[in-house]
């Protein structure tokens, strides 16, 4: 593990934080021993996409989630129905209530889970106690969990082992070729997911070096939270760490995105009573203190910030951008920029989409596989964030679009609050090219990512404390 | 309990009150479904007198109820009519034009046949 120590300087620092926007010159040094030119960070264009993901302008009129699964299927139906044709050429298509005994058709539709350990509201008013246990594992799944195929018309159980329940989740729209047996289910004989979204080209021009800095899961406020770990952070990114060289890296960080998990408040005074105003305060603390923290990055660089689980942000997803208020010293920084989560954007061209974690958390809970990289890319094969939402996942009602389908492939896609820190790139069958990231939680790893713009090769950058014998 | 007057008729009221109320005014208060926009109109409206008007309005309300009920355009509850006739134009589903001439002309019912009722 890479450690960094503080090391005090004599030298006063020749470091020129150079913000597109924003110039502010700062030479204190006498010419002599070290070149005169100060490091001028270096500037990258930056777009923001998260207009999809804003609330503001929804209105909510006592709809239920009916609306965002019919919209759901819509748009995934139309888009399947454009590639079965190239799939399966010589079967029909047909609804699930034109099914016909044996004859071997095409149906598409949305996909539900039926699971018989996920805690059901209704468990609590059966007359007879069920074998479900109070205390809620990490997982549902259990052997005989079964999918069911839906679409406007009706719904059929699936079989066969061609699709295994524990790879699917409900709120997945899908095709699948196969023909009813005479039990009244579908035997699935191949499985269609509409595949990686169309990607434009990375840019491949050669450039120069640029990094992006992703963290996530400071918690700060919380007991596991170290703000020495942190403060190292901040202080190497702002390149007030280190010599010429580790100072010259520093400089070619051009943005740092928090993904969600910036504060904890704790836990006794969220149980819903009325706080005297002593605790008002103490509660008030965590955000105070990230808003100095934050104001150190900011006054050097640009930074994203997003809300995550334990954020003072919307339960529900898409969560909406901390408030400014939260952040006077902050947000007093054009460079400061507050988040939805999910969070989309583009830097130079490179199109990055993230999350806090909640759909690859919540994915976890009810399907299996052999890593949360294999969740996140399952996600972007089946071109939507979070398909447990609103089954299991908190979401809003959207009546007439799903924000979280994917129309365009990012180069960058990451999950924020992992238990560690793990990278892949994937390809998919135009030749998109994705690198999946899973940040991990900075409180208890100490771990935060460095991801470079250029070839977007992806390494740890680990801080510690201790000194290790 | 106060002494009791000698006209029990009027102690217990023999008539029900009728919903008099015309469907032009919209009531703010019947708020009986969570969470409800303000304007909100009755989904059985009673209206009394002119008999021409009244065909007319049913006319279109039976169209208008094909349409909330037909499931190719999805669930109608929680949408403005008119919002769903025109995400059903944005899928791609050609909603029968007519039913948006219907719903911009103002003279019906622009909440669908449940709403407030559920």
């Amino acid at each position: 593990m890479l450690m960094l120590v503080l090391v005090l300087d004599s030298k006063s620092f020749t470091y020129v934080p150079n913000l597109f926007g924003r110039i502010s010159k700062e030479t204190n040094r006498s010419e002599g021993s070290v070149p005169a030119m100060g490091m001028e960070r270096v500037q990258c264009g930056y777009a923001s996409l998260d207009e999809t993901f804003e609330i503001g302008k929804e209105m909510y009129q006592g709809q239920q989630y009916s609306q965002i699964y019919f919209a759901r299927l819509h748009l995934m139906r139309t888009f399947l129905y454009s590639l079965v044709p190239h799939w399966k050429p010589n079967f029909p298509v047909c609804t699930v209530l034109q099914l016909e005994e044996g004859k071997e058709c095409v149906i598409v539709g949305t996909l539900y889970k039926h699971m018989k350990l996920k805690p059901c509201i209704l468990d609590e008013y059966s007359k007879q106690r069920s074998v479900v246990p109070l205390v809620k594992p990490h997982n549902f799944m259990h052997p005989d969990d079964h999918l069911v195929l839906e679409d406007e018309s009706g719904r059929v159980k699936l079989g066969g082992s061609i699709i295994l329940p524990s790879e699917y989740v409900t709120g997945i729209v899908v095709a699948l070729l196969g023909k009813e047996s005479g039990a009244g289910d579908f035997l699935v004989l191949d499985v269609l997911d509409a595949g990686l979204p169309p990607q434009i080209q990375f840019p491949l021009k050669s450039r120069q070096d640029k990094y992006v800095v992703l963290v996530s899961g400071l918690s700060v406020g919380s007991s596991s939270s170290n703000p020495l770990q942190f403060q190292l952070l901040i202080d190497h990114i702002t390149g007030h760490l280190g010599d010429e060289k580790e100072q010259s890296i520093a400089s070619q960080i051009v943005r740092v995105v928090f993904a969600g998990n910036l504060v904890e408040i704790p836990r006794r005074f969220l149980n819903g009573q009325n706080l005297a105003s002593k605790d008002l305060s103490r509660m008030a603390e965590p955000v105070k203190e990230l808003d100095i923290l934050l104001s150190q990055i900011a006054a050097g660089l640009p930074l994203d910030i997003m809300p995550g689980p334990s954020d003072p942000a919307n339960f529900s997803l898409p969560q909406q951008s901390l408030h400014r208020c939260l952040f006077p010293g902050s947000s007093a920084y054009n460079t400061f920029r507050s988040c939805t989560n999910p969070h989309c954007f583009e830097l130079d061209s490179v199109r990055f989409l993230g999350t806090s974690g909640q759909n690859v958390d919540d994915l976890e809970k009810y399907s299996e596989a052999k890593d949360k990289l294999e969740f996140l890319e399952r996600t972007l094969r089946w071109r939507h964030l979070a398909p447990t939402a609103p089954n299991t996942l908190g979401c809003y009602p959207y009546t007439d679009r799903d924000p979280f389908f994917i129309e365009r492939c990012p180069h960058v896609y990451f999950a924020g609050n992992q238990d560690k820190f793990e990278t892949r790139v994937i390809k998919g069958s135009e030749g998109q090219l994705v690198r999946l990231i899973c940040v991990p939680k900075f409180s208890e790893t100490g771990v935060a990512v460095m991801l470079n713009l250029r070839d977007l090769e992806c390494h740890a950058l680990s801080f510690g404390t201790q000194f290790s014998s | 309990m106060a002494s009791v007057s000698g006209n029990m008729k009027g102690f217990y009221r023999q008539r029900k009150t009728t919903a008099t109320k015309k469907s032009s005014k919209k009531s703010p208060t019947h708020a009986t479904s969570l969470g409800s926009n303000a304007a909100q109109t009755p989904a059985l409206v009673s209206h009394g007198g002119k008999p021409d008007l009244e065909d007319e309005y049913k006319e279109s309300e039976v169209a208008l109820r094909q349409f909330d009920l037909n499931a190719v355009y999805g669930p109608c509850l929680g949408m403005t009519r008119l919002a769903r006739w025109e995400r059903a134009q944005r899928l791609g589903l050609n909603p029968p034009p007519e039913i948006e001439t219907l719903l911009k002309s103002g003279k019906v019912q622009t909440q669908p046949l449940w709403d407030g009722r559920i």
